[in-house]
């Protein structure tokens, strides 16, 4: 078992989520930083559908009761030693620290074998909104006690991930976006002059998504008729700001979305931190999906 | 003609009209079914709401052109109608935190609110937002209300409340804009249920005031 001892800002238990059930209201959820959270389980030799723990801006206090093997991957964390994209061995009765987080936004902790908590509509993943999954239906607690499950599929990997099959844990962002879908809300120089601003990450972020504002730049948004959403979609609100929505975004919204993050990036997105500027280029889909092929040739390579 | 544009590398947004209409929900549903029916190569799902449909695709499979290709061949083919499902009725206590509140924008009392809200039948649009939360419309003229100028930061579960041409209820406690102006005790998500969801879009409801 693993004892919460103390728990971070936000730390939640996440798998791949719940594709799917979006016509329910239910977020699709998971890591925010799916690229991450994939090297994670891969370093330490799980099933790519093991549940680990994403941790946001500040980490838990962990005490291991027998010996585990884990890792921590996505935004830096100063006191976790050996671990940092690594598998490494923590003793039975060691207590293990995150501390802060950056930069980058979230770090992931997988432990061989995965967390075993319930599957609830098909996944371990926490639905904050919903008050379900992870366990405990809401962020871990001190006292918590986690068991250790069995999805393992390989050795853990002796080597530490390379630093060249790693994703940049700093702005300024580059952001590469897909038009649309609501590209008829908007004048056609619209995007080419958000594509020219510096935005700046608010400190209004969570699970959901980011706000931005986008400093020089006025945005004439519109309520629209209610219409489902993805992960990655930026809305232009009425007042003008930017939100682009992550993992636990609402299955729907009712402002015009001006462009889409590529799969690809949403991983960047998920770890900018409030303060830091990021900007949006347009790509086309050839160009997404070539970046999508670039990471997930990095799993592969590395196995 | 419909609309239809990429949403994203693995997603294809629909959109069939702009406005809240039981035809165009009905064309909605219809898509929404020939989808499911014929699954073609790469569709993963698809998630309905008033006059769109995201279908979201595999980009392994298909891409954005193929499958709008497909979803043109049934434009105007379809049939829309809603199949006639019986009213459920939705036993509410109308003693929302905004009651007072919408009275006096609408120029009614309070008990004429309740008789305008009650005193109608609805058409579930959409289930979305949140796990369970149930848009349905709409909403007689004289209840039209803007949505609250800030939100709030937790609505209780089970809340009914009305926002421009919808009402709806907060299947869970989540944040939200709407005027709340009852509450039902009828559990309208629920994790461990198949499905999860006490409604779906083509449903009809009545709010009937308890007493």
């Amino acid at each position: 078992m693993i004892e919460v001892v103390e728990t971070g800002r936000y730390t939640s238990i996440q798998d791949r989520g719940r594709p799917g059930l979006e016509r329910f209201g239910i977020p699709t959820g998971g890591p925010a930083d799916w690229f991450s959270a994939a090297v994670a389980n891969r370093l330490v030799g799980n099933q790519p559908d093991a549940a680990l723990i994403e941790v946001t801006m500040t980490g838990p206090t962990l005490r291991f009761e027998r010996e585990v093997t884990i890792a921590v991957t996505g935004a830096a964390v100063a006191d976790v030693g050996d671990a940092n994209w690594r598998a490494h061995r923590a003793g039975a009765g060691s207590v293990f620290h995150l501390g802060r987080v950056g930069p980058g936004l979230r770090s992931y902790l997988a432990i061989r074998g995965g967390i075993d908590v319930p599957l609830v509509l098909g996944s371990r993943s926490l639905c904050g909104v919903g008050g379900f999954g992870g366990g405990v239906g809401r962020p871990l607690r001190k006292g918590d006690r986690l068991a250790v499950g069995g999805m393992v599929e390989a050795a853990a990997l002796q080597e530490p991930w390379s630093a060249s099959h790693r994703l940049a844990m700093r702005g300024p962002w580059e952001i590469h976006v897909i038009p649309g879908p609501h590209t008829d809300a908007f004048h056609e120089s619209v995007l080419h002059r958000l594509s020219a601003t510096a935005c700046l990450v608010t400190p209004a972020l969570d699970r959901m998504g980011v706000r931005l504002d986008t400093p020089g730049l006025h945005l004439d948004g519109a309520e629209a008729l209610t219409t489902p959403m993805t992960a990655g979609a930026i809305q232009v609100t009425t007042s003008g700001g930017l939100i682009a929505l992550l993992a636990d975004h609402p299955t729907t919204g009712g402002y015009a979305v001006i462009a889409t993050v590529i799969t690809a990036d949403l991983p960047l997105l998920a770890q900018a931190r409030p303060g830091d500027t990021m900007r949006f280029r347009e790509v086309s889909v050839t160009e997404a999906s070539r970046a999508w092929r670039r990471l997930a040739g990095w799993l592969d390579l590395s196995a | 003609m419909w609309g239809i544009a990429p949403a994203g590398d693995r997603a294809l947004l629909v959109t069939l009209g702009e406005t809240i209409d039981p035809t165009l929900l009905g064309q909605v549903l219809a898509l929404d079914r020939v989808l499911n029916d014929q699954r073609p190569a790469g569709l993963l799902s698809s998630v309905p709401a008033y006059a769109s449909l995201l279908c979201r695709f595999d980009p392994d499979l298909t891409n954005a052109g193929r499958l709008g290709e497909v979803i043109r061949q049934v434009e105007g083919r379809l049939d829309a109608s809603i199949p006639t499902r019986p009213v459920v009725d939705i036993l509410t206590r109308y003693d929302g935190a905004d009651l007072a509140e919408v009275a006096l924008r609408t120029n009614l009392t309070p008990a004429g609110v309740i008789n305008a809200h009650a005193g109608r039948e609805y058409l579930v649009y959409c289930i979305g937002f949140a796990p369970g939360f149930t848009y349905c419309g709409t909403l007689p003229d004289e209840l039209v209300v803007p949505r609250l100028s800030s939100p709030r930061v937790r609505v209780p579960s089970g809340s009914v409340a009305i926002a421009g041409r919808q009402t709806g209820v907060y299947a869970v406690a989540s944040p939200g804009g709407w005027n709340l102006i009852g509450r039902t005790a009828l559990q309208l998500f629920d994790a461990g249920a198949t499905p999860p969801v006490r409604f779906k879009p083509g449903d009809r409801i009545r709010f009937v005031p308890a007493r």
